[in-house]
């Protein structure tokens, strides 16, 4: 059967003020109220500060909710989820069980989570490899051959030394211990992960991952001209709007074009397994972007549920440090 | 990790003050006045050449919160007995500046220098100097914060 492409339906429309939710200047009740208790009426309220108080709930839920990348999980656990629900959830989680993949690390639904997943199965893929030494020198001379590209793009010198150094710095401790540790051991998968788990690393390494994914698509823009739709609206965008709005931002997610861009931006292969109970019986998709030198190379692979990506591991629990 | 927030404040501070040092790589009519912290910067404004803004100068205030650059600083005019804010179609009487890059599509890729060329530019291509419609209504019901405000951005032309 020809599926449809999946960029283009189930994603959910970014938050978008409405003219009701903004504050009514004509609202007589203007006046903030400063201690909010619970026996604070809370339609007496002014609307810009009922509001925001909507809007600190929402961050404050989803802040708490998830870490911005949790430790692996059995995807048994995912399938608990879902038992009692579609039966074709189930059944595309055992497919993918029996295709070997036992684990999910979870990241946070922020909007982010596309670029923070492949950062995470990026970096933890040099770790993982037979020869890490080679794996992570040819990382950083592929980020380094793509640095000139940043310029050229226009990002400011400065903010492009400022994100780059954090992923860099990371690679490079797979190898060599990090000049700043005082134990002189190089990296351990725990430390990985705090590093994702830190809000101001890990902000860092996503806006790097949407630097490459930005500088890709105005360096190519024959290539990548003709996809680029707003993501609510679905209207054509220009090269540098595109950029700018949906690319540049935090929070803004990813669709076909931007998984397409950063590949080729990183050359490796990544797979996205579509899991969105269609298939009946339960067969799931993987939507390969091959962009890698090595086309055989094992590809980072991630799974989608509409609107947001994980990471998909073959193992279902943690490794333990490798250097102890 | 507020350590590395102000890292990349000082470091554009020190670009800053090293171009405004060196009059080959200033940008012409934007010049900090005041940093003396790492919270809140003062910077004036001019559009040189010919615009309706000719001979006027404007100051800026720019605020950061710990979560800068991820967050948008709180950036606008100062209104005070000396200077005033210019009559734009997206500056409110208060100071306040309805632009998409200061809420929304605020980018950590943008820098303060670049919010102030994208200001500065905002006014250089102004045709006909107004002020926004329902200035009254806002400026009296606005919040001393312009972050607090959800603004509706209609226009990117003007």
């Amino acid at each position: 059967m020809e599926r449809e492409d999946p960029s283009i339906r189930d994603l959910p429309s970014a938050p978008r003020p409405r003219a009701h939710e903004l504050p009514d200047p004509q609202d007589p009740r203007t006046e903030w109220i400063n201690e909010i208790t619970e026996d604070t009426d809370i339609t007496s309220l002014p609307t810009a500060q009922l509001y925001e108080l909507n809007q600190n709930l929402l961050d404050s839920s989803i802040s708490s909710a998830t870490p911005l990348m949790a430790e692996l999980a059995p995807l048994t656990v995912l399938r608990a989820e879902y038992e009692g629900g579609s039966d074709s959830f189930v059944k595309q989680i055992d497919f993918l069980i029996s295709k070997g993949y036992e684990g999910i690390r979870r990241s946070r639904g922020d909007g982010d989570c596309f670029y923070r997943s492949l950062a995470f199965a990026y970096i933890e893929r040099i770790f993982n490899a037979e020869d890490w030494g080679i794996a992570a020198a040819k990382s950083i001379s592929t980020l380094e051959a793509f640095l000139p590209k940043l310029h050229e793009a226009g990002f400011d010198g400065m903010v492009i030394d400022e994100s780059y150094e954090i992923p860099r710095d990371l690679i490079r401790s797979i190898v060599e211990p990090n000049p700043g540790s005082n134990n002189g051991q190089t990296l351990t998968p725990a430390q990985l992960l705090e590093v994702f788990q830190n809000d101001s690393q890990s902000n860092y390494i996503v806006m790097f991952m949407r630097m490459l994914t930005s500088a890709q698509i105005r360096g190519n823009p024959e290539e990548y001209e003709p996809f680029l739709t707003h993501p609510d609206l679905g209207e054509q965008m220009g090269v540098k709007e595109f950029c700018e709005a949906v690319v540049e931002v935090l929070g803004r997610e990813a669709d076909h074009v931007q998984v397409t861009a950063i590949s080729e931006a990183l050359k490796v292969n990544v797979a996205i397994a579509y899991f969105d109970g269609r298939d009946k019986d339960g067969n799931v998709e993987f939507v390969k972007f091959n962009k890698a030198i090595d086309p055989s190379e094992a590809p980072v692979t991630l799974i989608y549920r509409p609107g947001h990506y994980d990471i998909l591991d073959r193992r279902s629990i943690e490794a333990l440090p490798f250097n102890m | 990790m507020s350590v590395v927030y102000s890292r990349r404040l000082k470091k554009e501070l020190q670009e800053i003050q090293i171009e405004q040092a060196d009059p080959t790589k200033r940008a012409a009519g934007i010049q900090l006045l005041q940093a003396d912290d790492l919270k809140i910067w003062f910077f004036s404004i001019e559009v040189l050449g010919e615009s309706l803004y000719k001979n006027e100068v404007f100051h800026l205030m720019v605020r950061f919160d710990p979560e800068y650059p991820f967050k948008s600083p709180a950036v606008q005019f100062v209104v005070s007995d000396k200077v005033k804010p210019p009559v734009h179609p997206h500056v409110y009487t208060n100071g306040h500046i309805c632009a998409s890059i200061l809420g929304d599509d605020w980018s950590p890729t943008l820098s303060v220098m670049a919010i102030c060329i994208t200001i500065q530019s905002m006014l250089a291509s102004c045709k006909k100097k107004e002020l926004p419609e329902g200035n009254d209504d806002y400026v009296r019901t606005a919040p001393d914060n312009p972050k607090k405000t959800r603004f509706v951005y209609h226009d990117d032309t003007v």
